[in-house]
């Protein structure tokens, strides 16, 4: 028999953090958090750098800063945390395409619908951890909160040709070489990708006695935020290229320097564009994917756009003993939702495991407009009110409106100056207005000029 | 040390570790015989035994009566049994060379012809339709494909490791980073040894299996008989999670266009597909292009019209030796006495090489018996066992060795499930850099291609090897990954200026 845990959450990042806190606060007694790292935080513990809890704290923290306080609320609110403990498998007993020690294929690609009455109280869901100190052990806890978060795009996503030398870094890998390490990846940077770790790097480079050739971004606007292209980039004069791509990697052991070329609007170099440049270093900030081989493991559904496990607004999944929050779900643009976002995961998985989450709650499907690129959670029971988030594909650089409408009458509308695809959207819910008609087919979601 | 103060005496010096050289290195070990191999990379397999299509092949391809027809069906019977001997990966898949029109047809007839003639078992002809029984990703359009049970493919990076690893138990030396500069000659002319940038391997007998460079060392020797064209070959590989796309080995039929695309599944599950054939001056050119990779990519979507080429992880190349005759150029040469050539094995090189390995133990006994003896090996170990693979073990092998072990209670690399203890037990094996790691245990060879391990295996290497965090290389030579500490970097550059 394996120990009894109420709720279990993996990853101890700013989502897994607050769900602990979010599934004590619901009255769960026996709540732990998962964490494989030796320390607390995630990937926030090397984002030294200022500009996070604006909104939860009405003030400017660091990472660790941040993180600081949500770890002491959850010590106090009496979460259990479990470091240096990977989970490296999940077994549901009623899924077969999940054998032991292989990824399911694709090819097969089973997510099987794991229905209410499966799976509950912790039957039939296996996590699997390992520990130096406590070897390999299984856990069967009544529910699960994934907070995993997600992990960059390596340079292999977009197939740029050439050498495969040393000197070729994720911005994330660099940041954790600089800033917990100590060590410099190189002297010479371009960095490929405008996300935001790329931006921060970009200074930190500099800050650190390095050179910083320039940023190139394929697309015609950034990837991050406006803030971190102002502060990062236009404060350091670092030259900052739209439409403009990697077109080739140069040189055997170390990198010795990339050809960047223009783009045409199909994103495909344009000849005659293309330019040498000298550097050491290639840094990648070209996206971020959650983070999910468990919750494929676990078979629950994964939606093909955000890449993370399909949710309703109570964050559950497929299956409806496993909940998920923060990057796992969809990329977020801030910290702070993702800490809200883990609160509210974190309570209704203490709800499940006590049995108050009714088995029958409505699932009203959201769609998304025509400039819509993502949006999570995917569907609504109106249980309570709730938030969707949402990047448009293009940017509006003009007056604009974020609305809802409920089989075209509208639920929401906010007033924006503009959208842009680095920054999220959120569309408020309220829970009185999905109540009020109990026949809804279906919620759209849409942001248009006005 | 002075490099021509040092030597070191030896009865045989073989130049190259791929799986040509290893395998030699594997089969004189059965000798009692001194052996020093010597390979100018830092980890193997480095040449084209690295990047190639990793297929054991059936035997149907090469015209009766060369080489490649006389080691390719023996080779492929000894790695059905190898991979136990030597607990490497070979997924028995078998392969399909497929047909989309009537004269591809007649050469798929050509090829069963071949196939019978050089003693390949069950090959056969089946029809589109019956092939897509067993592989329905493949495109509607072909109508037969020649089919050989016996094809494989193998884990290539494993099964030089293997079989370097075997020969060293039974005594062979290697010698990594170190580059033959010149073949020495005695006063009457024969073989005397090999220089390298560490010092002289002198040994009365020298085994040329250098590769790409293989003409190149034989040109030492005095032998221009033939030219090695270094060829190169563009791959792309994809997610393990596509490996449900296709189970067997698919080839095209070669056209006008060049010998075709294959796509196959690695023995690791991970869906592959290439290679291009592009003939370059350079031997150690192994970028690859957007010329190379459209036509891989082109010629996968005509054997899997949904190639998901987005699942894409990284793009490779490799560089074969392939010479003009076509053929391996296997021979003892008269003079200098001594000097043996291995060279331009290219496909189906990696499954002849046990079979050309024998050949060559032969050859010695028969044609250079006056200055090398090969007296059994009484002690001779034939098993040699992989460093344990966490990701295929049962749970419960897991748990005992995570009890033995707590470095295997520890994930290095996430997305191999590659633990600690795997990655200490190959440096212990030899590993020195980071890549030569991802050879011997997969760490870095999964969807994120290190971003995660990569860090992690640096610190395990500084911390086994005792040496500083920014002296570790990604592959060995200048690739180092760091450039220094990060305050003292910036003081060092303020003092500069």
């Amino acid at each position: 028999m394996s120990e009894r845990i109420d709720v279990l959450i993996i990853g101890a990042g700013p989502a897994g953090v607050a769900a602990g806190i979010g599934a004590r606060r619901e009255g769960a007694e026996k709540v732990v958090v998962l964490e494989r790292d030796w320390d607390l935080g995630g990937i926030l513990q090397q984002c030294i750098h200022p500009g996070f809890g604006l909104r939860t704290f009405k003030e400017e923290l660091t990472g660790p800063e941040y993180m600081h306080r949500f770890i002491q609320q959850a010590h106090e609110a009496g979460v259990e945390f479990r470091t240096n403990t990977m989970v490296f498998q999940i077994d549901t007993s009623n899924d077969p395409s999940v054998l032991s020690g292989h990824l399911p294929f694709a090819g097969e690609a089973k997510t099987p619908h794991v229905k209410g009455e499966r799976a509950i109280h912790g039957e039939g869901v296996t996590v699997w951890t390992m520990n130096k100190e406590r070897g390999i052990e299984a856990l069967n806890p009544s529910s699960i909160v994934l907070t995993m978060g997600c992990r960059e795009r390596p340079l292999g996503a977009i197939r740029i040709p050439g050498a495969r030398p040393a000197g070729i870094y994720t911005a994330g890998t660099a940041q954790r070489f600089v800033n917990m390490e100590g060590y410099m990846p190189g002297k010479r940077a371009v960095i490929l990708g405008s996300g935001d770790i790329g931006l921060i790097m970009a200074r930190r480079m500099i800050w650190e006695g390095a050179e910083v050739e320039g940023v190139y971004e394929v697309m015609s606007w950034p990837g991050g935020l406006r803030r971190n292209i102002a502060q990062c980039l236009d404060d350091y004069g670092i030259p900052f290229h739209l439409r403009t791509t990697v077109t080739k990697i140069h040189g055997q052991d170390r990198l010795e320097g990339v050809t960047v070329a223009e783009v045409d609007d199909h994103m495909t170099p344009i000849k005659g564009t293309e330019r040498y440049v000298e550097c050491d270093t290639l840094l990648l900030a070209i996206g971020l994917i959650p983070e999910n081989e468990l919750s494929r493991m676990a078979g629950v559904d994964i939606h093909p756009v955000t890449g993370g496990p399909v949710v309703n607004d109570l964050l559950q999944t497929s299956n409806p003993a496993i909940f998920a929050a923060g990057n796992v779900v969809i990329v977020y643009d801030l910290v702070d939702n993702v800490s809200d976002e883990g609160l509210i995961a974190g309570a209704n998985a203490a709800k499940f495991a006590m049995g108050k989450i009714p088995a029958d709650a409505k699932r009203i499907p959201v769609k998304g407009g025509e400039n819509v690129r993502l949006y999570s959670p995917q569907f609504v029971t109106g249980e309570a009110d709730s938030t969707i988030f949402m990047r448009v594909t293009h940017p509006i650089e003009q007056a604009c409106k974020v609305f809802a409408s409920a089989d075209g009458e509208e639920i929401y509308s906010q007033r924006l100056r503009y959208a842009r695809p680095g920054e999220m959207n959120e569309v408020r819910i309220k829970a009185e207005k999905v109540k009020a008609n109990p026949n809804i087919s279906s919620i759209t979601i849409d942001i248009q000029p006005v | 040390m002075r490099g021509e103060k040092f030597f070191m005496n030896y009865d045989i010096v073989i130049i190259g570790s791929g799986i040509t050289g290893a395998s030699i290195a594997r089969e004189l070990s059965k000798y009692k015989l001194r052996i020093a191999v010597i390979d100018k990379a830092s980890e193997l397999p480095a040449g084209a035994s690295r990047a190639n299509s990793s297929m054991i092949h059936g035997g149907f391809d090469d015209k009766p009566g060369t080489m490649k027809s006389k080691f390719c069906v023996p080779g492929n019977k000894m790695w059905h049994k190898l991979k136990d001997v030597l607990d490497v990966h070979l997924d028995e898949c078998g392969s399909y060379v497929c047909a989309f029109n009537d004269d591809e047809v007649k050469h798929l007839e050509l090829l069963l012809e071949q196939g019978k003639a050089n003693g390949s078992p069950g090959v056969e002809i089946v029809s589109g339709d019956k092939m897509r029984e067993k592989e329905p990703n493949v495109s509607p359009d072909i109508v037969a494909a020649l089919w050989s049970p016996e094809a494989g493919i193998i884990n290539n990076f494993e099964a030089v490791n293997a079989m370097i690893e075997s020969a060293k138990i039974n005594g062979a030396e290697l010698f990594l980073e170190t580059v033959a500069t010149g073949l020495l000659l005695d006063d009457k002319g024969n073989v005397r040894g090999v220089s390298t940038n560490k010092g002289d391997f002198l040994a009365p007998v020298v085994i040329n299996a250098g590769g790409v460079h293989s003409g190149e060392i034989a040109s030492w020797a005095g032998d221009k008989s033939f030219r090695i064209i270094p060829t190169k070959g563009e791959y792309f590989l994809l997610d393990r999670a596509t490996g449900g796309t296709i189970t067997s080995f698919l080839f095209s039929c070669p056209s006008k266009a060049g010998k075709g695309v294959t796509v196959l599944r690695t023995a690791e599950g991970n869906l592959m597909a290439g290679p291009t054939a592009t003939e370059q001056e350079d031997p150690e050119d192994r970028s690859t292009t957007p010329e190379g990779l459209a036509e891989v990519l082109k010629g996968a979507r005509r054997l899997v019209p949904n190639f998901p080429v987005n699942m894409n992880i990284t793009t490779f190349a490799g560089v074969r030796a392939n010479t003009e005759s076509g053929d391996f150029e296997i021979s003892t040469l008269k003079t200098p006495r001594g000097f043996v050539n291995v060279a331009g094995i290219k496909s189906p090189g990696f499954t002849s090489a046990p079979a050309i390995a024998e050949y060559v133990a032969e050859m010695l006994k028969s044609e250079l018996a006056d200055i090398v003896t090969l007296a059994p090996n009484e002690k001779f170990i034939p098993e040699r066992r992989n460093i344990p693979r966490f990701l295929y073990l049962d749970m419960d092998e897991r748990k005992s060795l995570a009890q033995n072990d707590p470095a295997y209670a520890q994930i290095v690399c996430r997305c191999e499930t590659v633990t600690e203890g795997q990655v200490i037990e190959a440096i212990r094996r030899g590993a020195r850099t980071v890549s030569a790691v991802k050879m011997m245990t997969r760490a870095g060879t999964g969807r994120c291609q290190g971003g995660f391990c990569c860090p992690r295996v640096a610190e395990i290497l500084s911390r086994e090897l005792g040496i500083p965090l920014d002296e570790i290389t990604r592959h060995g030579g200048e690739s180092r990954l760091l450039v220094g500490k990060t305050k003292e970097f910036l003081l060092k550059g303020a003092l500069s200026e």
